[in-house]
């Protein structure tokens, strides 16, 4: 960041979610760059910015799709970088179409779209027909200059409520960043992601930064900055539920067989220009089989695929809640997770609750997850859940690694013993599956997969709380080491040596590696051996601060992807003052950055992880869209000012196929937007701070922040207590009234939005309503994340409140 | 002499600084209610418990919206007044540049409380021998050659520690670099003898609650000449005060005592 031109910050209130990350926006501003804001409401980061431009809430794409539409039509574009480097070429199929906000090969009987007809033209090689000139009717480009016409900024204007005059000017001073010597580096978070549209929100980012050639540069890329410090780590080894560790698809029952699952997700690439790294699936999927199932994974039985559950339904949040809500689900462990607080119709998720069988809280606090069975309202008597409660350590009582934003591995040392009988996550899930393990010792339908898990950490065969399992050891495995003696690339290795590099990994069965990323973290077998340990403060030869001996980046200790765009097409960097790698015609060698594949210049294509080696302006794997398109969220104020597609056609929709408990709001009602957001002062769903006496003297209670028009309009003054509904529920809390919340004038009416922070709960030293109450079940059409961050809400003075 | 640099353009009143000082100082949580006073601040003012505040100033400067965030604390003055109207030294002017605090000296007159100009010095109305308290630019930190808790735990650098000579200059070119985004002011340099924590802002002090028109010169004379002769009486008002809060918080624990010792649910209901 401390390199960007320009910042722009969009879905994040970096400032108050992220200080650590604003001491490099200071400094980088102190230089001459400027700070773009924009957000419903104006935040810390806002105060911070030079520029601030509100938005209403859900709007992200009109927004996003009127800078495009500015940049392509003024021609404010890295040309040679568009023409290399992204599919903007390529020539789309002519069955592609778009209309009135449908593209081509929807089915509204099944909400879905048949993607064929967005697929690229290939010429006899199977490789995609291209134009370089960009003027073919049906390349890429052209599309695009069509579809994003449509978004001029009086149009955008009247979607978002932005004036038009700072709208204009933040398209002007963003997309001057097209200059191959300046860059622009785009921050987003939770404000981007928690809508029905939210993937296609990051799409629109990702597109504009192509076309301005801002990814792969120093100062430049897309940098979403995490919920959670550790979050990174968790999706880096495979939390969420359509994912195995390294971002390995979590197989289905389409994947018959290793052989079936190898084929269904491995990509070809017929260029020969094309890297296409998910070429290697097979061999990360074998080392991850063999370091899951060891020795019990073999060539005869399909390395143990077979032990693998196949997904057969949607495990998402709020699947998984409506599933519970329907008594489908038995039990539930809850580890470091508060849905009575966090999850989106939290009223729900808290019925839900009742209708398990057994509930594990796995937390510092108890949390009002764990004490849901006693909240306020309810009777112990009539829940039957069996609750359990194990005290966990803090970040500060175990040893282990965190993975940042920027992808570095950061190895952490314990500082002090836990309190009482808190153990780390590492103990108490040892202990879980040794216990298993010894239950399906006697008994059990399928007891393979789980006797067979190779399962070793150093403190013995049986539980014991006073033997901690070596972190170090789990480290290492998640490394992975070669199964017997080998020779990779000429080089010769003896078993259990420790993999030095993906690169080397194997689909025979002679290498482990319990996520293929991290290899190359620990390519010893010594506590000195530990990269993510390591903490040497020596910059690398371009002195940009990427700092490649501290700690451990993913992957290989690369510090920014895509390295390899921020060259032209002989390796000299776009911008030389703040180069990240080049190439050296006497040494033959790249410099700078670990770069993306050592191949010297245009002998293969920078976008490695694509199979055709080029950056996807136009996108396939979405399957709301090959382009971002303006919808509104499921609850909004106004129609549709683009299409007659009010919603994304795309989204599944919980209220029509489960309408208990699901109602949706609409304007005559429920006039008023609402979003929900952090504080500085607090984190997540409340326990780890409402418990701490100092955080909660800063932040003691709920507020609901409201414009001061609308507070005028409704009576309410600031501190008077106020009610705040929805169709799903309604809470209270303190009225904060501010000029930081202004209206916005939309095309057809002028339009008021609320915000309200969702920390808190009935627990905690501190306590309040919690807000998702009010948030409806919907999700994103690829993620399922739930839309927390825009519905329709009304706002009234309490009577009888002070 | 060491000294303080606090720049109101870097501060994004992420409050890890009133946190830090809490924490180094073992200072306790207030039992706060909603927002005290404008915008997010909280407690409601400085007090025995709290040394440093944030302020929330919501403010229109030259026609563009500004939410600037100033900072509250003792701004260890060269020439302090406390110290020169304190009449048992309890008080002092380190020459390492913290005015520092000795309790045990301490009548609990609070002649320094209306000695001092930026009115930062708090009294312990709830203990039975009540001291007077305040921030002590962290002297113990100082002294050990580290930097005060509340500069160490800012993200953004917007309070830095160092020589004075150095971060007067430091401030001087950084309005010089950027003329535009600053008031063209040291807050601090010069003020009252000058301070040993200086302030940065992009809008008037007086927006920030800071008093805009201190003299230049020292007040030190002035004290001495004009409040001497009436410490003692105010010591004995002190003490009677002292005594009174005595009781009545003594009352307050017991009944909590007492309300401790009967069986409770679990959880209450939230108000």
């Amino acid at each position: 960041m401390v390199h960007s031109n320009v910042a722009m910050i969009i879905g994040s209130n970096v400032v108050e979610n992220h200080p650590v990350a604003a001491k490099w926006l200071t400094r980088t501003k102190e230089k001459g760059a400027i700070i773009i804001s924009v957000d419903p409401r104006y935040t810390r980061t806002s105060s911070f910015a030079d520029i601030y431009c509100k938005m209403r809430s859900g709007t992200d794409i009109a927004f996003v799709n009127g800078m495009i539409n500015y940049a392509l039509q003024n021609n404010y574009i890295h040309r040679d970088y568009v023409v290399a480097y992204t599919n903007a070429s390529f020539i789309i199929s002519d069955k592609y179409s778009f209309q009135d906000g449908l593209f081509s090969g929807y089915d509204p009987s099944t909400r879905k779209y048949d993607r064929a007809s967005w697929a690229y033209e290939l010429d006899a090689q199977g490789n995609p027909q291209k134009d370089p000139t960009l003027q073919h009717p049906r390349c890429v480009f052209q599309i695009m200059k069509k579809h994003f016409a449509r978004y001029d900024s009086e149009t955008v204007c009247k979607i978002t409520g932005s004036p038009r005059d700072i709208y204009e000017q933040v398209c002007r001073v963003y997309t001057s960043t097209w200059a191959p010597d300046r860059v622009g580096v785009w921050l987003y978070a939770m404000g981007t992601t928690q809508h029905t549209h939210g993937t296609q929100n990051i799409r629109a980012y990702s597109i504009l930064q192509l076309l301005l050639g801002n990814v792969g540069m120093a100062g430049g890329g897309i940098n979403a900055l995490r919920g959670e410090s550790n979050v990174q780590g968790s999706t880096d080894m495979g939390l969420l539920f359509h994912l195995l560790p390294g971002y390995l698809a979590s197989p289905t029952k389409a994947d018959a067989n290793l052989a079936a699952y190898i084929k269904n997700y491995t990509p070809k690439a017929s260029d020969p220009k094309s890297a296409n790294w998910w070429g290697n699936y097979s061999k990360y999927i074998t080392s991850l089989l063999k370091a899951w199932y060891g020795e019990q994974a073999t060539r005869e039985n399909d390395f143990a695929f077979h032990y693998l559950p196949k997904r057969s339904a949607d495990y998402s949040w709020i699947s998984l809640f409506e599933t519970m809500y329907a008594g489908q689900i038995k039990g539930l462990i809850c580890f470091g997770q508060n849905p009575a607080v966090g999850g989106p119709n939290a009223n729900k998720e808290r019925l839900a609750l009742h209708r398990l069988e057994w509930m594990v809280s796995v937390d510092l606090w108890e949390t009002e997850t764990a004490s849901f069975w006693k909240r306020p309202g309810v009777n112990p008597a009539d829940i039957a859940t069996e609750v359990f409660l194990l005290p966990a350590c803090s970040s500060v009582e175990k040893e282990g690694s965190i993975s940042n934003s920027g992808r570095w591995v950061q190895w952490r040392h314990k500082a002090v013993e836990p309190i009482g009988e808190a153990k780390s996550d590492l103990w108490i899930l040892d202990a879980l599956c040794k216990s298993v393990k010894q239950e399906y010792a006697s008994d059990g339908v399928f007891p393979a997969p789980i006797l067979h898990l190779a399962w070793n950490y150093g403190n013995g065969e049986s539980v014991d709380a006073h033997r901690e399992p070596d972190v170090q050891l789990v480290a290492r495995e998640v490394n992975g080491n070669f199964t017997r003696d080998t020779s990779v690339q000429g080089k010769a290795f003896q078993k259990n040596d420790q993999v030095p590099s993906f690169a080397l990994l194997q689909d025979d069965g002679s290498s482990s590696s319990g996520c293929w990323i991290y290899c190359a973290s620990y390519p010893g077998l010594e506590a000195k051996d530990n990269q993510m340990a390591r903490r040497n403060k020596q910059d690398a030869a371009n002195n940009i601060g990427l700092y490649p001996s501290w700690a451990w980046c993913w992957p290989m200790n690369r510090r920014i992807l895509y390295n390899r765009a921020s060259v032209d097409a002989n390796g000299n960097p776009w911008d030389a003052r703040r180069w990240v790698v080049r190439w050296n015609t006497e040494a033959k060698r790249w410099e700078g950055d670990v770069p993306d594949g050592g191949w010297p210049p245009q002998e293969k294509l920078p976008f490695i992880m694509k199979p055709e080696g080029y950056a996807g302006l136009w996108a396939t794997s979405l399957v709301d869209g090959p382009l971002p398109e303006h919808y509104e969220p499921l609850e909004s104020p106004v129609s549709n000012l683009m299409s007659s597609q009010q919603v994304s056609p795309a989204i599944k929709l919980w209220h029509t196929s489960n309408k208990e408990m699901n109602l949706v709001g609409d304007f005559a009602r429920f006039p008023i937007v609402g979003t929900t957001y952090r504080v500085s002062e607090h984190w997540q769903a409340g326990a780890m701070t409402r418990n701490l006496p100092w955080l909660s003297e800063l932040v003691p209670d709920v507020f609901v922040e409201i414009g001061v028009d609308l507070a005028q309009q409704k009576g309410i003054e600031n501190g008077n207590r106020v009610i705040v509904e929805t169709a799903r529920g309604k809470m209270e809390g303190y009225a904060l009234v501010t000029r930081r919340f202004e209206p916005f004038q939309l095309h057809d009416k002028v339009v008021h939005e609320i915000g309200i922070i969702w920390h808190f709960g009935y627990n905690g030293l501190v306590q309040g309503d919690s807000a998702n109450v009010l948030t409806p079940h919907i999700g994103d059409a690829n993620t399922m994340i739930p839309e927390f961050k825009a519905f329709l809400c009304n706002v009234f003075k309490k009577e009888g409140g002070a | 002499m060491k000294a303080m640099l606090i720049d109101a353009t870097r501060c994004v009143g992420c409050r890890s600084c009133q946190i830090a000082c809490k924490e180094w100082n073992n200072l306790p949580g207030e039992q706060t209610e909603f927002f005290a006073a404008k915008g997010y601040q909280n407690p409601r003012d400085l007090s025995a418990k709290t040394w440093t505040l944030i302020t929330y100033n919501e403010l229109k400067v030259n026609n563009r919206f500004e939410w600037v965030f100033g900072k509250r604390q003792c701004f260890h003055c060269q020439e302090p007044a406390c110290a020169t109207a304190c009449p048992v030294r309890a008080l002092e002017k380190t020459s390492a540049g913290p005015v520092v605090y000795h309790p045990n000296l301490c009548l609990g007159c609070r002649y320094c409380q209306l000695a001092c100009p930026f009115k930062i010095p708090r009294f312990e109305w709830h203990s039975p021998v009540p001291k007077i308290t305040k921030c002590t630019m962290c002297a113990d930190r100082v002294a050990a050659g580290l930097e005060p808790a509340c500069a160490k735990a800012c993200p953004t650098d917007a309070i830095i520690f160092g020589e004075r000579e150095t971060l007067a200059a430091e401030a001087e070119n950084r309005i010089h670099r950027n003329p535009r985004g600053y008031v063209h002011h040291v807050y601090g340099k010069d003020e009252v003898g000058g301070t040993c924590v200086m302030h940065l802002s992009n809008v008037p002090f007086a927006e920030l609650g800071f008093s805009p028109n201190l003299p230049r010169r020292s007040l030190v004379q002035h004290v001495q000449h004009a409040m001497q002769p009436i410490p003692f009486l105010i010591a004995g008002l002190g003490i009677a005060l002292g005594a009174i809060s005595w009781i009545v918080n003594r009352r307050i624990e017991l009944q909590e005592k007492e309300q401790q010792q009967c069986p409770q649910p679990t959880h209450d209901s939230p108000q």
